[in-house]
């Protein structure tokens, strides 16, 4: 209740020039303590990093350009990045429709989710997908040595009400 | 190692090439910027319908993989990145709203904020932190028993929690080096036992502006 009385004190012999009699520290600023601590506001900021499917096309991006994709834009994607996708396809003997096909669904790297659907993945993503079997299926087909890593399930259990994702591992 | 390198580990096994030095290059951070700079490197990104009202959506971004058991009440975040999810709900891959979240304080005693979802002040790789008030905020937790606040109809979580991913990352290793043939059955989950530093937002999927949306996430830092 003082420091609310202090603020609004503040406030006021900010607008009106009026001392604020009785705060132990009337020139302190005004605004939240949270909000006026973040060295973020009115700074322009530059992208570092991106992430949108579990980074099945991030994968196909060369080493040279990984800090170009990074700090790129999706709608940039199909663009910059497509066709060095299908020809990573193509050189895995894929064909060039079955490869143009995957690329497509690749690129723009976006999380892509229809909500008035069931999420599983690649509509949107729970934790509970097993999304690396699924990516293994993708590149190695029917071949069951390397088709499916035997990691079905997350090492502890998820929550069932929010924030879903389980505690930490602590010592 | 972020979820890239992982699956830049797939395409190589995928070639089925000769790749050992290209690995040993590799394994580290998914690029020469963000290498060192786990709070900013994105682990993993999860979008879904939510369980417990199938009229919301829930967001979840994990960042700063592999933290160990000795370090879950110690890491925390960068008060200089802002984490935001885009997004795109009319089709075109550019963004139409944003949420962005970022911390003040050090230390045990860090705040979440989050603003949104909102119209972006300026769309692509360079951001600002939107003006306007701030839609919810929540103390940062690294206990087992999350902190969790619920603002204008967004619950909010940050904090570190076990690695939502698992892969046997190890034996895939083994693979790819051609000291092995095949997975293990069953495999070991190589991200077992760890933690990330996560973000975890619900609110109405109304507030998105249409029900096929495409999102992803971002992490910005001031330019120099």
């Amino acid at each position: 209740m003082k420091r609310t009385a202090c603020r609004v004190a503040s406030l006021l012999a900010s607008l009106t020039a009026i001392a604020a009699a009785g705060c132990q520290n009337s020139s302190a600023p005004i605004t939240s303590p949270h909000i006026e601590a973040s060295v973020l506001m009115h700074q322009q900021m530059l992208q570092e990093d991106r992430f949108g499917l579990p980074a099945i096309a991030t994968v196909f991006i060369p080493t040279d350009l990984r800090d170009a994709y990074n700090l790129g834009s999706p709608s940039g994607d199909v663009a910059t990045f497509k066709s060095l996708i299908v020809a990573k396809l193509m050189a895995f003997g894929q064909d060039a429709a079955s490869a143009n096909a995957l690329a497509s669904a690749l690129s723009p790297d976006v999380q892509p989710i229809d909500l008035s659907q069931p999420s599983n993945f690649l509509n949107g993503r729970k934790p509970s997908d097993d999304v690396i079997t699924a990516e293994l299926h993708l590149i190695f087909g029917s071949n069951a040595a390397l088709n499916d890593d035997h990691v079905d399930a997350n090492d502890v259990p998820f929550l069932t009400t929010f924030p879903y994702l389980a505690g930490p591992h602590v010592q | 190692m972020s979820r890239k390198v992982v699956l830049i580990l797939l395409l190589v096994a995928a070639a089925g090439l000769g790749v050992t030095r290209f690995i040993t290059a590799s394994d580290h951070k998914d690029s020469m910027l963000l290498a060192g700079d786990p709070a900013a490197d994105i682990a993993d990104l999860y979008t879904f319908r939510s369980p417990t009202n199938p009229a919301n959506v829930v967001l979840v971004m994990t960042v700063s993989g592999f933290i160990p058991p000795s370090e879950a009440s110690t890491t925390f975040f960068d008060p200089n990145v802002l984490y935001q999810w885009k997004i795109d709900n009319d089709g075109d891959a550019v963004e139409d709203l944003v949420i962005q979240a970022f911390v003040t304080g050090t230390g045990g005693h860090q705040v979440m904020h989050f603003r949104g979802p909102a119209k972006a002040s300026e769309i692509g790789s360079t951001t600002r932190v939107i003006e306007g008030p701030e839609t919810a905020t929540v103390a940062v937790s690294n206990t087992p028993t999350p902190i969790v606040a619920t603002r204008n109809g967004m619950t909010v979580f940050a904090g570190v929690r076990d690695d939502p991913f698992f892969f046997d990352l190890v034996q895939f290793k083994k693979i790819i080096a051609g000291e092995a043939s095949a997975f293990r059955n069953p495999g070991v989950d190589t991200f077992a036992g760890t933690n990330v530093l996560a973000i975890v937002v619900e609110l109405p999927s109304s507030l998105l502006g249409g029900t096929k949306l495409s999102v992803w996430g971002s992490t910005s830092r001031p330019q120099l």
